[in-house]
């Protein structure tokens, strides 16, 4: 920014900012270079002298079309995608009505309410997943994609919630109440007017939300059972590890594949993502 | 959590409480909690009964090998604190917490301050900043595993071999697993970490910085007495945020290694204990033992983000 | 104590040229306004004494020293924000005292001066508070505080009133005006409200586009300014601007238009021979109209009709018709006119400015 020589600028910013993006990239990297292995290098003796660990020379597609023909990865696409955007949806109504009485309405115990919703945030899962197994047995929704949308929402509210509770106080009473003397009633105010306004909010939630249920792995993977209902990090992980044998370029593979897309899509949001994060902070 | 210590009853100096106008006030009153039913019932709802049952379990003699369930009251607990094996799970339970949350805040910090500036091609490096956070970590955990833990056929596990020889060799056995699952929680952690300080940088007006700038005699002054409290609550909240998914993490690890590459810690001990041998009873005493730190924690990091307020002028 | 000075200064941001070739010579002692819109680039301009903006191109001198390459550390210069610039987790005490600490001064030297500091604003009571439990002009005067502890060379404020309401403001001013009697430092003042850049400087600095349109005393702007944009920014309510034609009969030059025939008065007269028969725009103070009584001489005045009647108290400021122009005159409190009433006003004839209808310079 300021008078700053250049070589400074090389060593407190290019350079450090270099380290962490390579860093973080490693294990992508990583993950690519296994995909596209063939099984024999992966296996190479250390020694050999045509070991190469950080590229590959025969470059392969080989553990994709594994992917594709032994298993069934497109329909675990599909289950992932609908479980995540039930429990998103689902999430974002609760949360919308909840955060907008606890930012905008009084009321006796709203400070209660408010900081347990939240706190349950905070509840690990490994102390809630037997329990919620019985559960889910008694209601007979195991090996159902219900047992995800219905499970989900616990930790995916609590974020919603505080998110756009912290969004709804940014935005002025007075466009509210405006709205509210020219006749709208507090529903149509909060659907015309307060709603719209938090459109990034909303959306930063959304994102949220739906990058969490795509990502869950230990619910996904104690309420599902049949091969053909898992989600994809579950069944990458539970279908090409057999044992103790590890279908390496298969799963990295099959990550690759199922995640990408999820994060990309994602990173295109970040801006909006941060904004939402900023509203609720300041809030 | 800015939001929400504000909603605390009288916290807002104006309203329509002011006028307790008898059927308004009601109507709003009750709006309110029509509003709230759908999350309160599927997040209370849904998680009262199995925290009840956790609890309730814990105050018996449940296991799958036992007949009978009886009411043994603390018998469990008592136990648990006996069992010098539960005092260093718990030991390393807090260090993995601690270090972890610490080396994601310092990462974080630095990353935050890098990410501010601005400078060609930002929105590339936000993204691969953010790549490791949205991918899902049941995944990135083979990856994790593959890379750190290859199983011995694998071309460079001779190579990984020395290292997780002389790491043991210098910190005690299990150091290397613990690095690893503390590395891969970190490199998770750390970029959500960076980009939600980033956040709070950019919330925070630019005139505090400048004025800094013009009074400060180094940028390491200026940090420490400008930066750093002023990002004070985002952090607070960044160590609430980091303390949940190293939980998570920890699960990850443990299930897809089926307890390979893990210590015992307190929640995968419980898990071991609940689902492997059917001890429920004691598994949920083990899981129940944490909350009291979480807790405490959680107190310390409200006041730590919102201290006291002295009487207003 | 010093005299700062600015050569050939500009900033250039990616797309923005935000200050072009600004040249100007800060006395030692002086209180300096830097007024415009917004967006003309004051601010910048201060930031870049400040050594908060990186200078494109130029020189600024402080004191005998080029600080083109100083950090803003090293300049020896305090500013005020607008927003205050108040850090939250500091007392009113610690705020004062943050950049004498960072200096690493003796504690008692720091007391010491946080204690005058604190007497002279009056805000002895106030400081173990914290920020957010102050009032906006209590946070007012610690920002100002803060600066007066460093006994700075130079005193830089970027719009330090703005966040205040209207009396609070005038009252402030009145004490900045004070302080800067008593404590004889150099102040360089940015705001974009011209009564508080007549009321508090020395010299007055209006600035457009990031170009000085021009810099004197507040009365010489006032009375004598260098061009139509000075003209309508300094002074309130505006100056009327009415384009006229210049003709030329019975031997004197006329300016007129449709409705509208004044005589150009003879201080004038010479200078606007050049522009017989074309355009130029007539400006006139609203204070420089009156009613026409009997003894106005009759080529000053011409018809008007009353729009809007604005009774201030002290005044009365009447908007009217003439023609096709709006004219807003200022009268005095006992007149008596109604909506729609016709009128005549009259124009003090050597009050009355000129401007090129092209370049817009004063004639
Ligand atoms: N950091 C910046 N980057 C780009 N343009 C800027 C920046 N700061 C100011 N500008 C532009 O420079 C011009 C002058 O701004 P400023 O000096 O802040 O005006 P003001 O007179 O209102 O204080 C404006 O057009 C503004 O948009
Ligand atoms: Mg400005």
């Amino acid at each position: 920014m300021l008078i700053e020589r250049t070589w400074k600028r090389w060593v407190y910013f290019y350079i450090p900012l270099t380290v962490f993006v390579v860093g973080t990239l490693f294990p992508f990297y990583w993950m690519l270079i296994t995909a596209i292995r063939p099984d024999a290098e992966l296996y190479r003796s250390w020694r050999a002298a045509t070991n190469t660990p950080f590229w590959t020379l025969q470059p392969t597609l080989e553990h994709f079309r594994d992917l594709m023909a032994k298993t069934t990865f497109p329909q675990w696409l599909w289950n992932t995608f609908f479980i995540a955007v039930a429990s998103t949806a689902i999430s974002l109504f609760c949360g919308l009505l909840a955060g907008y009485a606890l930012a905008r309405l009084r009321f006796p115990m709203a400070g209660a309410l408010g900081t347990s919703i939240f706190v349950t945030y905070l509840v690990p899962p490994t102390l809630l997943f037997i329990p919620l197994a019985n559960i889910i047995r008694t209601f007979q929704l195991g090996d159902t994609p219900w047992a995800l949308i219905l499970t989900y929402p616990t930790f995916l509210i609590p974020f919603c919630t505080w998110l756009l509770m912290g969004y709804f106080k940014t935005i002025p009473k007075e466009l509210e109440e405006c709205a509210r003397i020219d006749g709208a009633t507090r529903f149509g105010a909060m659907l015309r007017i307060i709603f719209p306004i938090a459109v990034p909010g909303i959306l930063s939630a959304g994102i949220f939300a739906f990058t969490l249920s795509w990502n869950e792995f230990i619910y996904a993977l104690v309420f599902l059972s049949s091969p053909e209902k898992k989600t994809v990090p579950v069944g990458v992980v539970s279908e090409l590890i057999r044992g103790d044998i590890y279908f390496w370029g298969q799963l990295m593979a099959g990550a690759l594949l199922g995640s990408i897309p999820v994060a990309l899509v994602y990173s295109f949001f970040v801006e909006y993502y941060v904004t939402g994060l900023t509203g609720s902070v300041k809030g | 959590m800015g939001g929400l210590t504000q909603v605390r009853p009288g916290s807002v100096p104006h309203g329509p409480a002011q006028a307790p106008a008898g059927s308004v006030r009601r109507r709003e009153i009750l709006v309110a909690y029509a509003l709230l039913t759908p999350a309160v019932l599927l997040v209370l709802g849904v998680l009262a009964y199995p925290v009840a049952w956790e609890v309730w379990i814990s105050l018996t003699s449940f296991a799958s090998r036992a007949e009978s369930r009886s009411f043994v009251g603390v018998a469990n607990y008592r136990t648990m604190l006996a069992d010098a094996f539960f005092w260093r799970a718990l030991a390393t339970t807090v260090v993995y917490f601690v270090v972890t949350t610490l080396a994601k805040l310092a990462v974080g910090v630095a990353l935050a301050l890098l990410l501010a500036r601005p400078c060609r091609g930002r929105a590339l490096v936000f993204l691969a900043v953010f790549l490791p956070w949205a991918y899902p970590g049941g995944v990135t955990v083979v990856a994790w595993y593959w890379m750190l833990n290859p199983p011995l056929i694998t071309s460079y596990s001779v190579a990984v071999g020395h290292w997780k020889h002389a790491v043991d060799g210098v910190a005690g056995a299990g150091a290397y697993t613990f690095a690893s699952v503390a590395l891969f929680n970190i490199w998770r952690g750390a970029s959500f970490t960076a980009v939600f300080l980033l956040a709070g940088l950019n919330a925070i007006p630019r005139e505090l910085f400048d004025y800094a700038r013009l009074e400060t005699r180094s940028a390491a002054q200026r940090f420490r007495h400008v930066t750093l409290p002023l990002l004070r609550p985002f952090l607070a909240l960044a160590v609430f945020l980091s303390f949940t998914t190293a939980f998570a993490d920890l699960a990850n690890v443990w299930m897809l290694t089926g307890g390979r590459v893990i210590f015992p810690v307190v929640g995968t001990y419980a898990y071991w204990l609940g689902i492997r041998s059917g001890e429920f009873a004691e598994a949920a005493a083990w899981s129940l033992s944490l909350v009291p730190l979480l807790l405490l924690a959680l107190a310390v990091l409200f006041r730590w983000f919102d201290p006291p307020r002295e009487a207003p002028a | 104590m010093a005299q700062v000075m600015m050569k050939d200064l500009n900033k250039k941001y990616d797309e923005v040229h935000a200050v072009k070739d600004v040249n100007l010579h800060i006395r030692d002692k002086e209180f300096i306004v830097l007024v415009g819109p917004s967006g003309c680039g004051k601010s910048t301009t201060l930031r870049m004494v400040a050594g908060l903006e990186e200078i494109t191109a130029g020189e600024i001198t402080i004191g005998d020293r080029v600080v083109n390459d100083l950090p803003p550390k090293d300049r020896d210069i305090a500013m005020v924000f607008q927003n205050y610039a108040l850090y939250p987790h500091m007392t009113v005490y610690d705020n004062m005292a943050f950049g004498l600490k960072m200096r690493k001064f003796p504690k008692v030297e720091i007391q010491k001066r946080v204690q005058d500091a604190a007497e002279i604003l009056g805000i002895q009571e106030l400081l173990k508070r914290k920020p957010r439990q102050l009032s906006g002009g209590q946070r007012q005067r610690v920002a100002v505080g803060r600066a007066i502890v460093r006994h700075p060379q130079v005193f830089l404020f970027d719009e330090p009133l703005s966040n205040l309401d209207a009396k609070l403001r005038v009252q402030m001013r009145v004490e900045l005006k004070r302080l800067h009697e008593r404590l004889e430092t150099t102040a360089i003042y940015v705001t974009h409200d011209q009564v508080e850049a007549m009321t508090l400087g020395d010299r007055v600095v209006v600035m457009k586009d990031g170009w000085i349109q021009q810099v004197g005393e507040p009365l010489e702007l006032y009375g004598k300014p260098a061009n139509k944009f000075v003209a309508g920014f300094i002074g309130s309510p505006a100056m009327n601007f009415v384009d006229v034609k210049v003709a030329d009969a019975n031997g004197a030059l006329w300016a007129e238009t449709q409705g509208l025939r004044v005589k150009v008065p003879p201080i004038h007269t010479s200078r606007l021979v050049p522009y017989k028969g074309q355009q130029v725009t007539l400006g006139v103070r609203p204070e420089d109209l009156q009613l026409a009584s009997g003894s106005d001489p009759s080529e000053y005045v011409f018809d008007a009709v009353v729009d809007v009647v604005e009774p201030l108290g002290s005044e009365i400021l009447l908007d009217l018709r003439a023609g096709n122009s709006t004219i807003v005159a200022r009268v005095e409190p006992t007149v008596r006119l109604k909506v729609h009433e016709k009128t005549r006003l009259a124009l003090t004839p050597d009050r009355a400015h000129f401007f090129d209808l092209k370049t817009e310079l004063a004639i």
